[in-house]
């Protein structure tokens, strides 16, 4: 699976228990696991091809582990991550709390990082409106104020869940082509010779 | 050779157990076993995979060192008056919050498990407990810490108290403390041992150089915040510690597998190598179909069953390519290592893990796993291993000795053992736990810290049981009631030969290094 050329590094971060792994689940495998929960042991890796009008990108999804245990670790998951998937559970305000943090940490870390923050267990809050802990306009205005996409979804009926990564994958089209100039020019090696002689002639 | 062969038998028909001069390479082709270690049925022909240790002991030697350097501390009277009050403390312990899933720990049933387990630090904070919420323990946690203090402030170190049938066992792992609280029969040592094994699947979580950072920066930090979501690993662990016999032994059971194709899934491992690769290891369950290692370097059988612990209890694994820290603890308790865990296939039993040093080094195991498994499914070995899959354990009745039900075989140089699957009678949970309690019974007597014995027969109304120890191997063996001791002592010769005969498929004869 990880043979294939990976286009898109995709992180998923997020409070433990949020359903970030329902989410990839459900994305890769179409499916919804019930059962007992079983948190995520440090991260998993799954690439995943998507069809992006006449293209195909593949995407490599980090789904990591929630866990306080694993923050030491986190850097090298989101690092070089064209996207990110923050999570928090519609139901539970203190992992929005959560999810502030990892944007917090996402800007000041990763600036070619785009943002999506995914309300998720959707379905829950069909069922019973009372269950709701985080307004639909905060989060959207949360999401404005950082630039980020904002999504609800369930990973239990499936809700949405497409439309995130699809919009991901669409993004990273539509910006792929900038984003590589830029990383062009970067690594010029006349231009970093230049500049080398540049700073030194002015030390 | 042949001389060697009848040697060999002599000494062991003599039941001399002097060791004959032998070197390991001089490997008797004769089917009579060797008595000296390295010579045994299933030792190693090359070099051993795991640390040569003498395991068990390796375990609690250091609580034997304290021992000698302890004067023995009999309190019994005092703690138990103390005992009781710890008792008190829980009928009075009632919490409110106490979640609905979890037992109340004032009833009758929480006091009436058989084997508590309970982990604080020494600012007496609640870590974990086996049943029960932690929150609502404080107060008793509390108390073992009180306990541990005030045997301290006489420099004096606690290590049992014996009280109306209940032992409660104290370990200090600075800065944890351990308290095990049983109505099994199980020695001190023994339950000291399980201890042990809670301790180092902690410190295989965060490491020991974080644990000490974290307590010396804060003394009533609240561990359970870093632990969160892997009480199951130590739940999964404890109820191992009561049921494998790997864990009893310090040997691990490997699956049976034809040499010739075990071999060739070692060499497909061994060429599937990296610069930061230390340990490539195949997994079919529970069981051990190979390992490779960097040269030099070993795994302790301890670092293994938690890995197994790892991958055995959590289906995070089964989607994708794991990607975790681990601290192997016996290896060493300061840094972590890196492994990519992951199933050959999806619905496949059989998990590679790639331990790494190099925290950045996912896509080069990937890698690494990619050319293993291409290299591999070429192979007619592949088709040999699942098909292998399908009966992973073998029945007792393959020996050919009509009394015995079941039996362990450890192989001392080579940390493995093995052992037939549970016959008929041993069918229901209660009684493979029962019969694992009578060998860890026979065990305990075996290796008893003052007055070790080579061998003890035990007869009792439902089975009659022999054990033997020798340099070389360790052999637990169940018979029916109906067996006499002339027949058990003649059924060792005939299972030794047997196991002589089924070496190659049972253990790991050559294991391979980078």
């Amino acid at each position: 699976m990880s043979a294939m050329r990976v286009d898109a590094k995709v992180v998923m971060l997020g409070k433990e228990s949020v359903g970030k792994t329902s989410l990839v689940e459900r994305y890769v495998h179409h499916r919804f696991l019930v059962g007992p929960y079983q948190n995520t042991i440090g991260a998993a890796f799954v690439a995943k091809p998507i069809q992006v009008g006449d293209k195909v990108i593949t995407l490599g999804i980090w789904d990591t582990a929630g866990s306080e245990r694993y923050e030491a670790m986190s850097r090298i998951y989101y690092r070089g991550a064209r996207a990110a998937i923050v999570c928090y559970d519609l139901t539970d305000s203190s992992s929005f709390q959560r999810a502030r943090f990892w944007v917090k940490e996402l800007q000041n870390c990763e600036e070619h990082c785009k943002i999506y923050l995914c309300g998720t267990k959707n379905d829950m809050i069909e069922a019973d409106r009372s269950l709701r802990q985080i307004d639909y306009h905060d989060a959207q205005d949360f999401a404005e104020e950082i630039g980020a996409q904002h999504f609800e979804t369930s990973s239990k009926s499936g809700n949405n869940v497409d439309e995130l990564f699809h919009k991901v994958a669409e993004d990273y089209n539509n910006n792929a082509f900038q984003y590589m100039t830029a990383e062009d020019t970067g690594v010029d090696l006349g231009q970093k010779k230049d500049s080398y002689f540049y700073s030194c002639c002015h030390n | 050779m042949d001389g060697e062969g009848q040697r060999a038998a002599a000494s062991w028909e003599n039941g001399t157990l002097a060791p004959v001069d032998r070197l390991r390479s001089e490997r008797a082709d004769s089917p009579t076993p060797g008595l000296v270690e390295g010579t045994e049925p299933g030792a190693g022909q090359k070099s051993a995979m795991f640390v040569h240790a003498q395991s068990f002991e390796d375990l609690t030697a250091e609580a034997e060192e304290e021992a000698r350097r302890e004067t023995e501390l009999d309190k019994s009277g005092e703690c138990a008056d103390d005992l009781k009050a710890l008792e008190e403390q829980h009928s009075n312990d009632v919490s409110s919050e106490a979640r609905t899933k979890e037992e109340d720990v004032s009833s009758e049933a929480w006091r009436s498990h058989r084997k508590h387990v309970f982990v604080l630090s020494e600012a007496g904070k609640p870590i974990y407990t086996r049943y029960g919420t932690e929150e609502a323990l404080s107060s008793t946690m509390g108390v073992m810490m009180a306990l541990v203090s005030f045997v301290e402030a006489e420099k004096n170190i606690i290590r049992s108290i014996h009280a109306d049938g209940c032992k409660v066992v104290f370990l200090t792992k600075s800065p944890l403390v351990l308290v095990g609280v049983s109505r099994t029969c199980q020695s001190d040592k023994e339950l000291l041992r399980e201890l042990q094994y809670i301790y180092y699947q902690i410190v295989s979580l965060l490491t020991l150089t974080q644990l000490n950072h974290i307590f010396q920066h804060k003394q009533n930090y609240d561990l359970r915040r870093l632990l969160a979501g892997s009480e199951y690993l130590t739940d999964n662990l404890l109820h191992r510690l009561d049921r494998d016999p790997g864990l009893l032994l310090s040997a691990v059971t490997c699956l049976p597998l034809p040499s010739s194709s075990r071999d060739v899934v070692s060499s497909s491992l061994q060429a599937a190598k990296s610069k930061s690769l230390v340990f490539s290891i195949l997994l079919a369950g529970d069981r051990l179909v190979t390992l490779v290692r960097k040269k030099d370097q070993f795994l302790h059988h301890i670092d293994l069953h938690l890995v197994f612990n790892l991958v055995g209890s959590s289906s995070s694994f089964r989607e994708g390519e794991g990607w975790t820290p681990i601290c192997l603890p016996k290896f060493n308790t300061a840094g972590f290592f890196h492994a990519h865990i992951s199933y050959l296939e999806p619905a496949s039993e059989l998990c590679l893990i790639l331990v790494s040093t190099d925290r950045e080094d996912f896509f080069n195991m990937s890698d690494c796993k990619k050319r293993f498994l291409e290299r591999l499914s070429k192979r007619t070995a592949y088709t040999a291993l699942k098909e292998a899959l399908k009966c992973p354990s073998y029945s007792v009745a393959q020996v050919g000795i009509p009394e015995l039900r079941h039996f362990l075989y450890k192989s001392k140089s080579s940390g493995l053992y093995t052992s037939p699957e549970f016959p008929e009678v041993y069918q229901s949970d209660e009684e493979q736990e029962r019969l694992m309690g009578l060998y860890q019974d026979l065990h305990s007597c075996l290796h008893h810290p003052t007055r070790p014995l080579r061998s003890f027969y035990r007869c009792s109304e439902s089975e009659n049981l022999l054990a033997w120890v020798t340099s070389g191997f360790e052999l637990y063996l169940c018979f029916s009631p109906l067996g006499t001791k002339a027949l058990a002592v003649s059924a060792v010769t005939k299972l030794l030969k047997w196991i002589r005969k089924e070496e190659d498929r049972l253990f790991i004869l050559s294991p391979l290094t980078y």
